[in-house]
């Protein structure tokens, strides 16, 4: 029994590893990619103009009030319908960056709202420029607050690229689902399946944790 | 070197400042003092726009400051601004803090920077604490350096918000003392305080507010003794018990 | 683009849609009372002296946060036939969304437990109070505070993983959106409209979690 199960884990491990790759990569360009959007919405957010920073909220509220499935089916399906016809791998990062653009948004957008006022207006006072101010006063005491939620999202974002297998991409969920489909082991696949998303997450939760735990002894500190 | 002229400023419906009429050529020390609420600090961020104002004309160095086209970070550069609340960049060590807007507003490179940061320092009396950062040092400490970044940039005026009021009272006298130093080496400065020592020893002339008004503008001896309001005097014999 | 939507289609479809936002808010309302019950118990392990008790609380939430949820419900889809139990998709969509968003409770109300202050704990001690007495009167009550308004959080993500469930084909809300895609060919009007339900689920509950934000925390001035 045992022997047996052990020889089947062996044969369709190659499989699995491939999807995983499938899943890093998926995960990976949509990481840097929705890092780089939400760290401009974010700052857009806090910024003056009312109008920007309302239709960035909307937006927000939009990616946050509906299940990432259905945000997936909309880009995959409806997207063709008015001229923008996409293969599922960029249907999956594009979707993916959507969503996560906007949790990514909110982080950073509370990171600088939690630096004081004062520290605007001291770097203000000494002549820097607006964007002198946020890059070199602003920003470097808001990552304090910023990182350990940013990768609490990394995490989600990993774990949502799962749902990316419903419109064809072969990450890892897709190879269970086209395995089980053949062998019938329900349980042994998907716990296969989970022990690989574990060995991404599990570290990068426990950084988070860390992160936050360090970041905020030393604000204690200071 | 700064002139109002019937400056007004309203936050929504209340009237923070009105028809302010004020001139301080290079040079002189100006102490501003009146009650909490009474506009003083409104008046001194007016002068490097971290206040705007709805009515009126500011010069300052010969810009005019109710022009909104007037480049603000390069008349920023040339005024240094002391908080009450220090805002020191917590990130930064002291040296940091110091050199920051030389490097990034005036490009001096990083060298020439850091010996004009221990300079500073050294005048504040803190060479031994460039490398400290905000939370290691004392509320004195704190400010003192707080000046050190304002002087950095050699400015043609110093600018200071109440720089002592939120400072145990063993530590008033040592960013007093640099104060005191800097008026006598002639730089221009606009000072809301309380402080009557500092007032009587050095500045050539305080003026008074009261409710967004500029009540009464003096000589500090002759305004502390002999104030001509009754408002001024009310206040005065309030901090003097005090 | 928008100017060919078929409104006519969607109000056929109407009633189709309302059953399926009954059934996903029923599906949510089950599975976060259930969760709930469960996330209290894992708290209440994971607080445990014993460490046999704590280790089996800390691996079911670690390993439940760490992997997908999708995968979740394959594990129970799949798994459990092959452990000969026949269990309706409705039933083991709610096992794995109880198991899912009781993991996160745990959490959530250990957070809130542990916020509570041991400076209060010993004020009790030292007023004479029991160990049930001052859970009763001081840290439950404080605790709450905190803890409600993640909670509210919580449900939000849950109505929205509910949406899962329509890959193993329940009939909630998304799976009408699709419904109405395969049979009409009609994406746009299937999934933006789903789309705005859930939008509506979400605006309603948005404001509650903002209110009991600002109702409760005032324990925090303690």
């Amino acid at each position: 029994m045992i022997a047996e199960y052990a020889s089947r884990l062996i044969q369709i491990i190659p499989f699995f590893l491939k999807g995983l790759l499938m899943t890093v990569v998926v995960s990976g360009i949509s990481l840097v990619l929705s890092t780089a959007l939400g760290f401009i919405l974010g700052i857009l957010r806090t910024g003056r103009s009312r109008l920007v920073s309302r239709s960035i909220g909307l937006y927000v509220d939009v990616m946050r009030g509906t299940p990432f499935v259905v945000q997936i089916f909309i880009v995959f399906f409806i997207l063709p319908e008015w001229g923008l016809q996409l293969d599922a791998l960029p249907a999956a990062i594009l979707a993916l960056t959507a969503m996560t653009s906007a949790f990514i948004c909110e982080v950073v957008a509370g990171g600088i709202r939690a630096v004081p006022k004062g520290q605007w207006e001291a770097a203000a006072a000494s002549g820097l420029n607006k964007f002198q101010q946020l890059k070199l006063v602003i920003l470097p005491q808001a990552m304090r607050t910023i990182l350990p939620p940013l990768v609490g999202q990394y995490v989600l974002m990993i774990k949502d690229s799962s749902v990316v297998s419903v419109i064809g991409v072969t990450e890892l969920t897709r190879v269970g689902w086209q395995t089980v489909v053949r062998i019938p082991e329900g349980l042994m696949v998907f716990t296969l399946v989970g022990v690989l998303y574990f060995v991404i997450c599990y570290p990068l939760i426990r950084l988070s944790n860390s992160l936050e735990q360090r970041l905020s002894q030393e604000s204690v500190r200071l | 070197m700064i002139e109002f002229k019937n400056v007004n400023k309203w936050f929504g419906k209340l009237h923070v400042l009105r028809d302010i009429n004020l001139e301080v050529p290079a040079g002189e020390v100006l102490v501003i003092c009146g009650p909490s609420g009474s506009g003083k600090s409104t008046l001194i961020r007016c002068i490097n726009r971290l206040e705007k104002f709805q009515k009126g004309e500011l010069y300052v160095d010969g810009q005019p400051l109710h022009d909104h086209s007037i480049n603000l970070t390069k008349l920023r550069a040339d005024i240094g601004f002391v908080f009450q609340q220090f805002h020191l960049y917590p990130h930064m060590t002291a040296l940091q803090n110091v050199t920051l807007a030389p490097i990034n507003v005036r490009k001096m490179n990083r060298d020439e920077a850091e010996e004009l940061g221990r300079r500073m320092l050294a005048r504040v009396g803190l060479s031994d604490k460039a490398d400290a950062y905000p939370a290691q040092l004392s509320g004195g400490q704190q400010q003192r350096v707080a000046i050190a970044r304002g002087l950095a940039m050699s400015p043609k005026i110093m600018l200071f918000d109440e720089p002592t009021s939120a400072l145990d009272p063993e530590m008033i006298g040592e960013v007093l003392d640099v104060m005191i130093q800097l008026a006598e080496e002639g730089m221009t400065m606009c000072v809301v305080t309380h402080e009557m020592g500092f007032a009587r020893q050095v500045a050539h002339r305080v003026i008074f507010m009261d409710e967004g008004q500029l009540v009464e503008t003096g000589k500090p001896d002759a305004f502390f003794d002999n104030p001509e309001t009754e408002r001024a005097a009310q206040f005065i014999s309030k901090i003097l018990t005090h | 683009m928008i100017t060919n939507f078929n409104f006519r289609v969607v109000w056929e479809y109407m009633p189709l849609f309302m059953q399926g936002l009954r059934n996903t808010f029923l599906i949510s309302l089950v599975s976060l009372i259930l969760a709930l019950a469960v996330g209290i118990i894992a708290c209440g392990c994971r607080l445990s002296r014993w460490k046999l008790l704590r280790g089996l609380a800390i691996a079911y939430i670690e390993s439940i946060r760490s992997t997908p949820l999708l995968v979740q419900i394959y594990f129970f889809y799949f798994g459990l036939p092959t452990l000969g139990l026949r269990v309706p998709e409705l039933e083991t969509g709610i096992i794995a969304l109880m198991l899912n968003s009781g993991a996160y409770i745990a959490e959530i109300v250990r957070a809130g437990i542990t916020s509570v202050s041991s400076g209060q704990i010993e004020a009790g001690i030292s007023s004479g109070l029991s160990y049930f007495q001052r859970m009763r009167f001081i840290i439950l009550p404080q605790a709450l505070g905190v803890t409600v308004p993640p909670l509210l959080g919580q449900a939000i993500v849950l109505v929205k993983d509910s949406a899962l469930l329509s890959l193993i084909s329940v009939m909630e809300l998304t799976r009408c959106g699709q419904e109405l895609t395969s049979e009409r060919f009609m994406p746009a009007e299937g999934f933006l409209t789903v789309a705005v339900l859930y939008l509506c689920i979400y605006y309603c509950l948005k404001p509650l979690a903002g209110w009991a934000q600002k109702k409760l925390i005032f324990r925090e001035a303690y």
